[in-house]
């Protein structure tokens, strides 16, 4: 290893870096915007991704009464839903146990001592032998005199998967229109920086210097500005999750929401390497086309 | 060393700078590229190292074909020739030892190498006792004897000077020419192109003259004015 080289490349790339604070600045602050969007919306992917596939395993759902349904009407509803063949069990959930269910669901969050009265319908908790049966059974539950409604979580699955996929073609158009945007100013950037070193580069051509030696250190000037904005905005994202998780499982209580089903460490490396990888491309680009001229 | 034959170069703007030149230098000579401004000689000397292509011809410097070199090999050709330009290119913010070093650490050269040549390099001009200085704070003769010193630090057979003195006044013109007489005594072939005709009256070398872009004279230990049009033309 000859330090002496090191050294030189180094000093080289630090002295690009400082020569102009204020676009450097403006580069690794695109960079980060563009990263903070990118790993919100993978966030958001993977958690209605986990969010579906709960919800999709769920073979239990609920069928409400109406307020003003008889008990006999309830009984025969619960007669009639444990005869069928494809429910596996059936469970009477009264008013009374439905609020005490729920205040335990929402661990005080919700003040239910301001309630002046119960809002809850009576209603049935019905397990099916198989997912794939929900929807039939949910169908046939809802002609039962004195049933109100039926909900089955399949309903917001739809639903959630609708979302789904609109975030995600909104979502991947601006991430590749902020990618451009931010590569665009990376490489700007480093044509200032190219420019300002004109004397230096065509001093370097003259003695000799290959291409890949005159490009290195603004390859690697153009990966700093990719990896420092992709770690600042992984600090934002780690700060945003740490304050914004717990107020959304709590804002979204019914929600099977799902924390786990991200891989943190791997999503905060994808998303550095993201950021040197516009960094690098765009002064690669940048710094050939003043090569070439 | 180098040989041009039938060597034309018209530029996209239309201008025939050089028209069917043909030139032959030999290793360890010393030659004057004489002629008024806008008449070729820094056009020659640009395909000598590359910075151009010629038009039509054959150009051969050391071996190489230069007129069809491709353009990753270019830094191979570099490497053998030294260039000196009127305006020293010099970088302001890198010390006299550190411009010279330059050109060895852009070519991945050893700290041990860099260490060894430098030195020499800056002995050579008579520059070692002002290694840290800036080139602010040089005169222009100085100036000159560091591009020189960073022209030959990685020892190329071949230097090529474009207008060297054209900044200087006539004492360090002097003071440069002697180093480059120097240098060529030690081998180096040395090629200048200048309008000075002080120098090169005073130095009696083989001067090539060129006239809109063709070589008028061509004289072993010739004057700047073809000695008032008793000379021969033997080419161009």
């Amino acid at each position: 290893m000859d330090w002496g080289r090191v050294k030189f490349f180094l000093g080289e790339v630090l002295r690009n870096f400082t020569r102009n604070a204020g676009m450097q600045a403006t580069a690794i602050g695109t960079v980060a915007i563009t990263i903070v969007l990118l790993g919100a919306f993978l966030f958001v992917r993977s958690t209605l991704a986990g969010l579906g596939n709960e919800l999709l395993n769920q073979i239990e759902f609920s069928v409400y009464f109406k307020s003003d349904a008889t008990s006999a009407q309830e009984a025969s509803a619960r007669a009639a839903l444990t005869a069928d063949p494809r429910v596996a069990s059936v469970d009477f959930v009264s008013k009374k146990d439905g609020l005490a269910e729920l205040r335990a669901n929402t661990q005080g969050v919700i003040d239910t001592s301001l309630l002046t009265e119960n809002p809850l319908p009576d209603k049935l908790r019905v397990r099916a032998k198989d997912a794939d049966q929900v929807a039939a059974i949910a169908a046939s539950a809802r002609k039962i005199d004195g049933v109100d409604n039926v909900v089955y979580q399949q309903d917001v699955i739809v639903k959630l998967l609708q979302l789904g996929s609109v975030l995600r073609r909104v979502g991947i158009g601006v991430i590749v229109v902020f990618l451009l945007v931010a590569g665009i100013i990376i490489s700007n950037t480093i044509r200032l920086t190219v420019f300002a070193r004109r004397r230096e580069i065509s001093i370097m051509q003259l003695v000799g210097a290959t291409g890949l030696y005159i490009r290195a250190p603004f390859i690697c000037e153009g990966f700093l500005d990719g990896v420092l904005g992709g770690t600042i905005a992984v600090v934002v994202l780690t700060a945003a999750r740490l304050t914004l998780w717990p107020k959304l499982l709590v804002a979204l209580p019914w929600l099977p929401l799902n924390a786990a089903a991200i891989n943190l460490p791997l999503l905060v490396l994808q998303l550095i390497v993201v950021g040197g990888a516009i960094g690098a491309v765009a002064s690669w680009i940048s710094v050939g086309r003043h090569l070439r001229t | 060393m180098i040989s041009l034959r039938g060597v034309s170069l018209i530029y996209p703007n239309g201008v025939r700078a050089l028209d069917n030149v043909s030139l032959e230098i030999a290793k360890g000579d010393f030659v004057f590229l004489v002629g008024h401004s806008g008449t070729g000689k820094s056009s020659l000397l640009r395909l000598l190292y590359r910075e151009t292509v010629p038009t039509s011809g054959e150009i051969t410097v050391d071996g190489i074909r230069v007129d069809r070199l491709r353009r990753g090999r270019i830094p191979a050709l570099r490497r053998h020739l030294g260039v000196v330009f009127q305006d020293f290119k010099l970088l302001s913010d890198k010390t006299v030892w550190e411009n010279v070093a330059f050109a060895m650490q852009v070519t991945g050269a050893h700290t041990k190498d860099i260490l060894r040549q430098v030195p020499r390099a800056l002995d050579l001009v008579g520059l070692a006792h002002k290694s840290r200085m800036y080139p602010g704070e040089l005169s222009g003769g100085e100036a000159q004897r560091t591009a020189i010193a960073r022209a030959l630090v990685n020892n190329p057979k071949l230097l090529l000077c474009d207008e060297p003195t054209g900044n200087l006044d006539p004492s360090n013109t002097t003071e440069i020419m002697e180093l480059l007489l120097r240098i060529n005594l030690k081998g180096t072939t040395v090629v200048v192109a200048t309008h000075n005709q002080a120098v090169v009256d005073r130095m009696r070398r083989r001067v090539v003259r060129l006239e809109d872009g063709k070589i008028v004279t061509d004289e072993e230990r010739g004057y700047y004015y073809l000695g008032l049009g008793q000379g021969q033309v033997l080419s161009g």
